[in-house]
Formats: C-alpha cells, sequence, structure tokens
C-alpha cells in the first residue's frame, strides 16, 4: 500500500536544473535512502517533500492527502537536520515537546508524551539539560525525539550522521533503524555513506545529477548494478573496457584474453565495446567454482588492511584489486610473482552505461 | 519569505532610508541657497576661500594622520605581544581597552586638563597630548580590529618561520605581520581617521584649532558656510567607510566595542 | 579561547608563573604605561578629586552628599537618564527592524551592505555636524519645514521645537539606530536558518517561531545593546551642545560648563559630578558585558 508517492518532481533554480524526473513509491513503514555524491539532489528532494523547496513541477501525495501546496508547518512531516538544529534557549524535555505546544495539546499529554520519547531514546536523565550541555550523538537523539515526538506520518533525515564521529555514526545509526522499525513509521534518509545506506534500509535510491540511476534493496544494488555510476558509488569495484566475441556463447574479450558471463549479450554483436565490473571479493586464486574464468596476472601490491587482504593484480593492462579475507596461516603470493586467479562467470557484471 | 514579510521589510528599509538621508539632503540643499533665489555652490566658495577653513581642516588631517600612526605602533605590538608571549595579560589589556568608553570624553578631557595643566605635566598646550588623548579615544576600535586581524592569521607560525630565517623582531613585525593584516589596519585606521576627523570635545577643550571647533564657530557667525563644512565632514566620513567596506570586501563587522 | 589553551602551544619562554620576572613582560610596558599616563592616571584625579574637600584637600563624602542635594543638578541626571532611557529604546527597536529587515527579511543583498555603510558613517556623524544638519532640516527656515508649510503645516504651530528635549531626543535617535544595527546585525547573523525551519517542521507560524525560539535567544543581545546604546546616550555631549547651546540640562552639558569655568562654585562637587557620569557609564558597559556573553552562548 503505497504511502507516500513522488510523481514527475523536478525542481530548477532559475537556469539550473537541480532534480529532474524524480518517481518514487514509497511504502508505509518502508525505511527508504536517497544514496548520492554533494549536489545530486538528495537533500533538495527530501526539502521538498518537507515543504521547505517547491517542486517546480510534480505531486507529492502523503496517505490520502496531496501536500505539495502546504506550507511547511502544515505537512506533519518531521524532519532531522544534519546540524541538529535544537533550540538553544529551550531545554532538551521543552524541545521534545515543542511540537505538542505548538498544537495546544494539554501538558499532561505533553509531559507523558516526552517521558516516553525520552526512554525510547536511552536519555531518561537528560530532561532537564540544554542541548549545549549534551555530546552530538546525543543531541541527535534528541533532534530525533523531537520530530517523533509529533507523530509525524514520515520521518526525514538529511544526513543526520554526518558531523558525529565514525564510532557513534555506527552505533547511531542502528539505534535509528531500531526505533523506526518498532514504530513502524515511514521513513526516508539521505545521505553519501554507502555503507550507511546499505546497512539500514529497505531499499536504496540511487541518485546522480538529479537523476535517479537505480532503486532497489541494497543487495540488488550492490550485486546487481544497472549503470556504471552504481557500481562504482557503491562499493568498491574493478572496471574495464572489453569486447564482444559472441553474444550466443557470452564471450567477450579484455585486452586479448577471454572472459565468460554469465549475463546476456542479447542486443549486442561481435566487436562491440563495451564496459564490465567485477567486485574484488569475487576474484580468488584458487578455482573453487564451475563455470570459472581463469586469467593469469602479475601480482603488483598487497596492502593489509585489517580484517581484509587487498591484492593488487595486473591483468593484462587491467589493473584489479582482489580482496580476500584475512587468515593468518595462510600463505601470501610475493610481489611480482606470477599468478592465476579466477572469477565466476556470474561476477563479470556488464555495466549499461 | 512570506509575501507580506517582504513587504514590512521593504517598508521599515524605506523608512530608515528617509530618516537616514533628509537631514543629508536639507544639509546640502541648505548648502546651495548661498546666493539669492538660485541654487549655486556660492557656499563652497566662500569656505574654501575660508583661511580658518583651511587651517581647522588640515590641521585635523595632520593630527589625525599622526594619531593613527602612533596608534599602530603601540596598539600593533601591544597586540601581537599579548597573542605571542604573554596571553595571561590579555583579559587585563582588553579591560583597559574598554575603559575609553567608560569614561566620557567630557569627563576624560576634564582629568586631562586638571592632570597636565601644572608642573611637572605641563604639555597642555602641546598637540602632543592631543595627539596621545585622541589615542586613546580610539583605542577600543584600533586595537580590536588589530586583534580581530590577527586572530585570523596563523601569527605563532609565521613569526617561528620567519625566525627559523634569521629574522629579528623588527623584520617579523612590520615586514611579515603587518602585511598580513593590512585589511584590519586599514579599518581601524580608517575609522580612527573618521573619529579623529569629527571629534570636538577634546579639541575644543584643550582649545585646539581643530575642524569640529571650527564648525561650531562657523555656525555662530554665518548660515550657509556650515552647510558646506558638514557636506564636506559627511563626504570625508563616507569615504573612510566607504574604503573600510572596499578593503574588508563585504565583512560586516562592527567596529563598535564589542564584550567578547 | 582560553589563556591555557594557548600556552600549551608555547613553548620557550613564557611558562606562565606569576612569580617569575620574565623579560616578556616588558614588551606590554608601552601599552600600559601609555594607558596609565593618558587614561587612567587622569581619570583618577578626578575620581580622587571629588573625594577630597575642594579646600582642604582632606578625605570627605560631602561632595557627594552636596550633589544628590542639589536639584539642579539631580535634575540634570534624571534629564540625561530619560533621554538615554528613550532613545535606547527607540533606536533600539527600530534599528533592530532594521537589521532583520535587511538581513532576514528577504530583500536583495545589496541592501544589507548598503545599509551596513551607512550605519558605519551615520553612527560617527555624531557631534557638531549632526545637530547642524538638523538644523538644516528642521529649524524654523529649516528645508522639512518650509516643504511642510508649502504643504500648509506648519508644524510649529503645532507645538513642536526642535531645540528642546524631544528634538534633541530626535537627533540622538540618528546615531542610536544606526550603532544598534550595527551590533546586533552579527547576532541575527547567528540565527540559524534551521532553527526556523525546524520550528516550522514542527508547526509553528511565523508568530510562535518569533515568541518562543528567535525572540528569547536573541534577548540578550537586544537588550545588551540597548544598554550601549543608553551608555552611549548618556555621555553623549557635542550634539547637544551645537543644537542647543548648552540651554538642556545634561549631566555632560553641566560638566561642560564647570569644567569651562566652575559655574558651581565648588570644584569638588564637579569632581563629583562627573564621577557620576563613570560610575553610570561602568555599569552600562558592565551590563553590555555580560549579555554579550550569555548572547554568544547560543548564537555561535
Amino acid at each position: 500500500m503505497t504511502h507516500l508517492e513522488l510523481t514527475n518532481i523536478s525542481k530548477q533554480f532559475g537556469q539550473t536544473t537541480v532534480v529532474q524526473d524524480f518517481n518514487l513509491d514509497v511504502k508505509t513503514g518502508e525505511f527508504v535512502s536517497f544514496l548520492g555524491p554533494s549536489g545530486c539532489g538528495k537533500t533538495t528532494t527530501l526539502r521538498m517533500i518537507a515543504g521547505f523547496e517547491v517542486p517546480t513541477t510534480g505531486k507529492v501525495p502523503l496517505g490520502d492527502a496531496d501536500i505539495t501546496d502546504k506550507a511547511p508547518n502544515q505537512r506533519n512531516v518531521g524532519m532531522v537536520f544534519q546540524a541538529y538544529a535544537l533550540f538553544p534557549n529551550m531545554t532538551v524535555a521543552q524541545n521534545i515537546g515543542f511540537g505538542m505546544r505548538i498544537h495546544k495539546e494539554p501538558e499532561s499529554a505533553i509531559k507523558e508524551r516526552v517521558t516516553e520519547m525520552l526512554a525510547l531514546i536511552h536519555l531518561e536523565q537528560k530532561g532537564n539539560s540544554y542541548p549545549a550541555q549534551l555530546s552530538g550523538g546525543q543531541q541527535q537523539r534528541v533532534a530525533l525525539a523531537r520530530a517523533l515526538a509529533n507523530r509525524p506520518k514520515v520521518l526525514l533525515l538529511d544526513e543526520p550522521l554526518s558531523a558525529l564521529d565514525a564510532k557513534i555514526r555506527v552505533s547511531l545509526r542502528a539505534e535509528i533503524r531500531a526505533i523506526q522499525r518498532k514504530l513502524g513509521i515511514t521513513a526516508i534518509y539521505v545521505t553519501h555513506d554507502q555503507e550507511e545506506a546499505l546497512s539500514i534500509s529497505d531499499r536504496i535510491v540511487v541518485m546522480f545529477d538529479g537523476r535517479i540511476e537505480q532503486v532497489g534493496t541494497p543487495f540488488e544494488i550492490y550485486n546487481f548494478p544497472q549503470t556504471a555510476f552504481v557500481a562504482s558509488f557503491v562499493g568498491t569495484l574493478n572496471t574495464a573496457d572489453a569486447e564482444v566475441v559472441d553474444p550466443a556463447k557470452k564471450l567477450i574479450k579484455i585486452d586479448g584474453v577471454s572472459l565468460a558471463t554469465a549475463e546476456d549479450l542479447k542486443g549486442r554483436k561481435k566487436g562491440d565495446k563495451i564496459k564490465i565490473a567485477i567486485r574484488p571479493e569475487r576474484l580468488n586464486f584458487v578455482s573453487v567454482e564451475k563455470k570459472a574464468n581463469v586469467l593469469d596476472c602479475i601480482v603488483e601490491n598487497i596492502t593489509f588492511l585489517g580484517s581484509v587482504v587487498r591484492i593488487q593484480v595486473k591483468i593484462g593492462s587491467n589493473r584489479f584489486n582482489m580482496d580476500t579475507f584475512n587468515n593468518p596461516f595462510l600463505e601470501l603470493p610475493k610481489i611480482g610473482a606470477r599468478e592465476q586467479v579466477s572469477c565466476s562467470h556470474e561476477a563479470v557484471i556488464i555495466l549499461n552505461s | 519569505m512570506k509575501r507580506t514579510g517582504v513587504i514590512w521589510s521593504w517598508f521599515w528599509m524605506i523608512l530608515g532610508i528617509l530618516y537616514f538621508f533628509l537631514p543629508l539632503v536639507a544639509t546640502f540643499i541648505f548648502s546651495l541657497k548661498a546666493k539669492l533665489g538660485v541654487l549655486s555652490f556660492l557656499a563652497y566658495q566662500q569656505l574654501f576661500n575660508d583661511a580658518d577653513f583651511i587651517k581647522g581642516f588640515s590641521y585635523s588631517v595632520l593630527w589625525g594622520v599622526l594619531t593613527i600612526i602612533v596608534g599602530i605602533l603601540i596598539f600593533f605590538p601591544t597586540a601581537y605581544w599579548v597573542r605571542i608571549r604573554l596571553p595571561q595579560v590579555r583579559t587585563a589589556v582588553e579591560f583597559v581597552t574598554l575603559l575609553p568608553f567608560v569614561v566620557p570624553a567630557i569627563v576624560f578631557v576634564f582629568g586631562l586638563v586638571r592632570t597636565f595643566s601644572h608642573p611637572p605635566f605641563l604639555i597642555v598646550d602641546s598637540p602632543a597630548l592631543l595627539v596621545l588623548a585622541y589615542t586613546v579615544l580610539i583605542m577600543p576600535y584600533m586595537y580590536r580590529s588589530i586583534d580581530t586581524g590577527l586572530r585570523s592569521i596563523d601569527v605563532r607560525t609565521l613569526t617561528e618561520a620567519a625566525q627559523s630565517l634569521g629574522a629579528g623582531w623588527g623584520t617579523i613585525l612590520f615586514r611579515v605581520i603587518l602585511p598580513n593584516i593590512r585589511v584590519s589596519i586599514i579599518s581601524g585606521g580608517f575609522l580612527g581617521f573618521a573619529i579623529v576627523m569629527g571629534e570636538y570635545i577634546l579639541a575644543q577643550y584643550l582649545a585646539k584649532p581643530a575642524f569640529a571647533p571650527f564648525l561650531a564657530y562657523l555656525i555662530q557667525q554665518k548660515a550657509y558656510e556650515p552647510a558646506a563644512a558638514t557636506i564636506v565632514s559627511i563626504a570625508l566620513t563616507w569615504a573612510c567607510m566607504g574604503i573600510i567596506q572596499l578593503v574588508g570586501r563585504g565583512g560586516t563587522q562592527p567596529q563598535i566595542a564589542g564584550g567578547h | 579561547m582560553t589563556a591555557s589553551n594557548v600556552v600549551k602551544r608555547d613553548a620557550p619562554s613564557a611558562r606562565p608563573a606569576p612569580y617569575r620576572f620574565s623579560w616578556a613582560w616588558l614588551g606590554v610596558m608601552p601599552f600600559f604605561l601609555f594607558a596609565f599616563m593618558f587614561l587612567i592616571y587622569p581619570s583618577s584625579t578626578i575620581a580622587l578629586g571629588s573625594f577630597q574637600d575642594t579646600n582642604t584637600h582632606a578625605f570627605t563624602l560631602q561632595n557627594f552628599v552636596h550633589l544628590l542635594q542639589n536639584p539642579n543638578l539631580i535634575g540634570a541626571y534624571w534629564i540625561s537618564i530619560k533621554i538615554s532611557l528613550i532613545t535606547s529604546l527607540g533606536g533600539g527597536i527600530f534599528g533592530f527592524v532594521l537589521a532583520y529587515a535587511a538581513i532576514r527579511g528577504g530583500l536583495p543583498p545589496f541592501m544589507r551592505s548598503s545599509l551596513m555603510t551607512f550605519c558605519g558613517v551615520a553612527s560617527n556623524f555624531a557631534g557638531v555636524p549632526l545637530a547642524f544638519a538638523f538644523i538644516a532640516l528642521l529649524s524654523p527656515s529649516g528645508v522639512l519645514t518650509g516643504w511642510l508649510m508649502a504643504m500648509g503645516y506648519n508644524p510649529y504651530f503645532h507645538g513642536f521645537q526642535l531645540y528642546t528635549f524631544w528634538g534633541l531626543s530626535i537627533v540622538y535617535m540618528y546615531f542610536q539606530f544606526p550603532l544598534m544595527v550595527l551590533v546586533i546585525a552579527p547576532a541575527i547573523d547567528g540565527l540559524r536558518r534551521e532553527w526556523l525551519e525546524a520550528a516550522e517542521n514542527l508547526g509553528a507560524s511565523s508568530f510562535q517561531y518569533w515568541r518562543y525560539v528567535a525572540f528569547p535567544i536573541l534577548l540578550p543581545s537586544i537588550l545588551g545593546t540597548m544598554i550601549l546604546l543608553f551608555g552611549n546616550s548618556f555621555g553623549a555631549f557635542a550634539t547637544a551642545q551645537a543644537l542647543t547651546g548648552g540651554q538642556i540640562n545634561l549631566v555632560t552639558i553641566m560638566v561642560g560648563a564647570q569644567l569651562r569655568g566652575d559655574v558651581l562654585g565648588d570644584a569638588g562637587l564637579g569632581y563629583a559630578l562627573a564621577l557620576g557620569m563613570v560610575v553610570v557609564m561602568a555599569i552600562a558597559i558592565t551590563g553590555y558585558t555580560v549579555l554579550q556573553r550569555q548572547s554568544e552562548r547560543w548564537l555561535r
């Protein structure tokens, strides 16, 4: 059941088009991330849902109401800002209760809800503190509680964790997801951090240059990227130029080295130039799968990253990264050695653009 | 920004502009009325031919410039030293720079006359006293301006780099640091200059032939020349402020005391 | 920015042990010498004189007693306070509205820088030129008076007088509201846009945003600056002197008269009068500093 339906949204500032052809159906209780680099239009789109920007074209129906023309203070969507935006002259409790106070709810109801919210974000003791006395992570939790206290229909989060330390980011994003699940509220989350998006979303909308590149579950986005941009933005990736050898047998070659792919080469003919991608973790030294491609390579560099060991190899004129899990008892090849790497047919991804 | 909000903004703005410009326009019109029945620059001609005007104006310009120089020589090294070597006196120094606000000019000059009219400090008649008094007057503005400028550059690193290359204190101060806070020096300097040019109390009560006392005298004596002189004074202030804005490139720091 | 913060990075000699003499102190001696000779010492002679009997130079509080008993002088204080209150409130409110209009009011950006320049000029304009400008504007032979009369309205028939308390108040506003604009502008800048958006997002109307968020946050700044304006007006002399020729009974005018020729006939009383001014100004500056610090906590 569609809860939020963005239809044909676009936004222009003067001559510049910042967002275009944006269509998205969001189901109730879904957690959707807008993922993309700076300037891709994700925050602008979010702000259009919130009402801080007016779409040049398109509609924003929410539930059974069309909120496109409503002022931002009449939409009942809750927003969490990157810079927390807590009111410095009010205590935590007053901040959280602000929305209800504006709607003239009775003091007793406000008090109850504030206590409920403080428990939800695990800051029961901080009700009477001022924002300046809290850490960044705590302030953001208060901002979350403030947005939720008002019982919004949709929760909007604009890069809420960007201003925080790495460790806090990891723990807080899990907390946000847990709260969202518990309350069953629809959430839209803007971020440029793909790890963040992958770990907590039901679906991800990858955006670039004002357009939607791909919409899908984290699994789909990572394993089956549809465009070169998505493939390179999400996760690390090896790319190479290739040429089609035999569309029927699904054979291609890179630098004269033959490769079989499991993807459909329908519509292409021999000699077509295409771009392929292989995830580093799909390359192995030892061939374990049937239907594997075996390639000769020279080991160029080995980097120890902790849980992962990244080995840079040269296949023909292409440099590929190979990721294997750290195993202290496994002997690693020497730099300069000639080795053989393999990857399954399914691991070779054809990029559309 | 909602429609009604913008309309109110324009309303207040126009009101402010009116209130600001009307006296200026009136003065200007007044200054053109010297010749009966026709608008002319006669008042300006008379003014610029007036020996007393030349005397008063140039006197103020001369001692104004000297004040700025003295100010830079005293405040700049001090601000630098406090920042680099003696951060613990910072509060004391900032307190002192606020004192001129606590002692209004009329009381200040009262004290100056009392102190410097008797030996051993009988310098009440010397222009040096005026310059030093003016330096005190502009201290809050100049010191603050210089300090803000120093705050915005990495003084410590610049000093250490210069020292490692063999520079002495004089070189460091005036050939390394000073050029880098040009903007603050100019802002503070022109603000101080504008203040000195318009200053009345100290000049009058120390009996010096400066511009503002001349203007006061002129008002008693002539009808239209004061208007011309006022316009000249405004134009000068405007030029100073304009230069500050130009040099500061849009930085709208109020050069007024801040309890920073 | 605390002293300890900077000291940590300071390697060589200035380990701040207050007892140990360091040659570094020599560096600030010129400044303190200058301030002492030409500000602190002269001002303290006034303070000292106010505690001395005029003839015997013995310590006494009589001067202050006489001050409080003198209706003329108390009246002068009262008038000074009155005009300062009026112009600080009026100039403060008008200045704030103007600053907000230029910065956050949806006006084109050049209005802001123009306003700042105007205010820089206007706040410096005080004194003799300002007095004359208003004479040129509103005196019986003034330009505006002429225009109004041409339109059939003579303000002087309706009780308007330039060389009075109210006339002076109008003139004082000319340098009060620009000072307000200049000082309050950074505070308005500090009013973060996200606060407005967050408030709107939670359902607040424009008025509610102002009442619960913006105004409480700005209040320390506004109050502090109004106190500054109060002090500014209280200590103003040249404008009043040039406009009214010393006829209005302000404290500054009285001090000026006393300086020129002992009109009170009692030097000690004169000093007490002057010291009273300093006390008022000190209170004002302290009030401003305290409130400014408070506002910076929220607006940084």
